[in-house]
């Protein structure tokens, strides 16, 4: 742990005590991975924005209420609000999104550009494209579990609980998700950098062994 | 084909679930079975690949709920 960054804990305590500057980082920390959740549901852009807005508002007047629980987790907490409004939102909706997710502009512009050729953007981007198209492809409940736990930093048991479904059956229907999309990608690969799809497999597994 | 964990313990494993002594069980078991090792490294590319995949909302979105936050006043 970085003793240097505060947590996110410290963070709602200071922002309570009127440190405005607190919420703002705790904004900067956890807004990519909501609006990320959110994106992948409503599939437009402009949407995507205001429901980011309407998380934040909410988790605003939870937090200056007094009715934030401080024995949860925030990270899954706004995670867990993204995705419910993003979910209601699709719903009611069902309309054809404005900006489909293949649009490459948003993220061209967002990327960092300092270590990076803009080559190496532009193939990144490619694939980002392309990977956000094949999340959309997976089934309903394996797109749902694969955002919660990747971009709601929720725990299988968590995500059972929200879901109503068994902890393995959660399990299950994550393992189908990334083997869906391995396959997906395997099946694409020509189109996928090398950065994102490495071929050294064994590497990846001595290095989590050692971690 | 030794395997001999589950897929949902070596899930659990991937994304950093299980207690300490799972934990364990699953690092002894990797260095001797080279299919759960290669099943274990598939998992990983998938999860690493999936973190790279991040958005970010425009700066006037951001700068709306600091706004928002600043006037706020509990009623």
């Amino acid at each position: 742990m970085d003793l240097l960054q505060p947590s996110d804990s410290a963070l709602i305590s200071l922002y309570l005590a009127g440190q405005e500057s607190a919420f703002a980082i705790l904004l900067e920390r956890h807004r990519s991975r909501a609006f990320t959740t959110i994106l992948l549901i409503v599939r437009d852009e402009e949407m995507a924005e205001d429901l980011l807005q309407d998380t934040f508002i909410k988790a605003i007047h939870t937090l200056k209420s007094g009715r934030y629980n401080e024995e949860g987790k925030f990270a899954p907490w706004i995670c867990r609000i993204a995705h419910n409004l993003a979910i209601d939102s699709f719903r009611r909706s069902k309309r054809v999104p404005h900006v489909s997710l293949t649009d490459n502009d948003r993220l061209v512009n967002t990327l960092p550009m300092a270590d990076d050729a803009a080559d190496d953007i532009m193939a990144r981007e490619e694939t980002h494209s392309r990977l956000r198209a094949l999340i959309q492809e997976l089934p309903a409940a394996q797109k749902e579990v694969l955002l919660m736990r990747h971009y709601g930093d929720m725990s299988f048991q968590e995500i059972a609980n929200a879901t109503g479904v068994s902890i393995n059956t959660a399990l299950g229907r994550m393992r189908y998700a990334l083997i869906n999309l391995r396959k997906k990608i395997a099946a694409n690969s020509h189109h996928y950098d090398s950065n994102i799809t490495p071929f050294d497999t064994a590497s990846l597994c001595v290095q989590r062994v050692a971690s | 084909m030794i395997q001999t964990l589950p897929h949902s313990t070596l899930l659990r494993y991937v994304y950093n679930e299980l207690p300490a002594k799972e934990l364990r069980e699953v690092e002894a078991a990797l260095l001797h079975d080279p299919e759960l090792a290669t099943a274990c490294a598939d998992l990983l590319l998938a999860q690493r690949t999936l973190d790279r995949l991040r958005l970010e909302p425009r700066q006037a979105t951001t700068d709306a709920i600091l706004q928002y936050s600043r006037t706020f006043m509990v009623g």
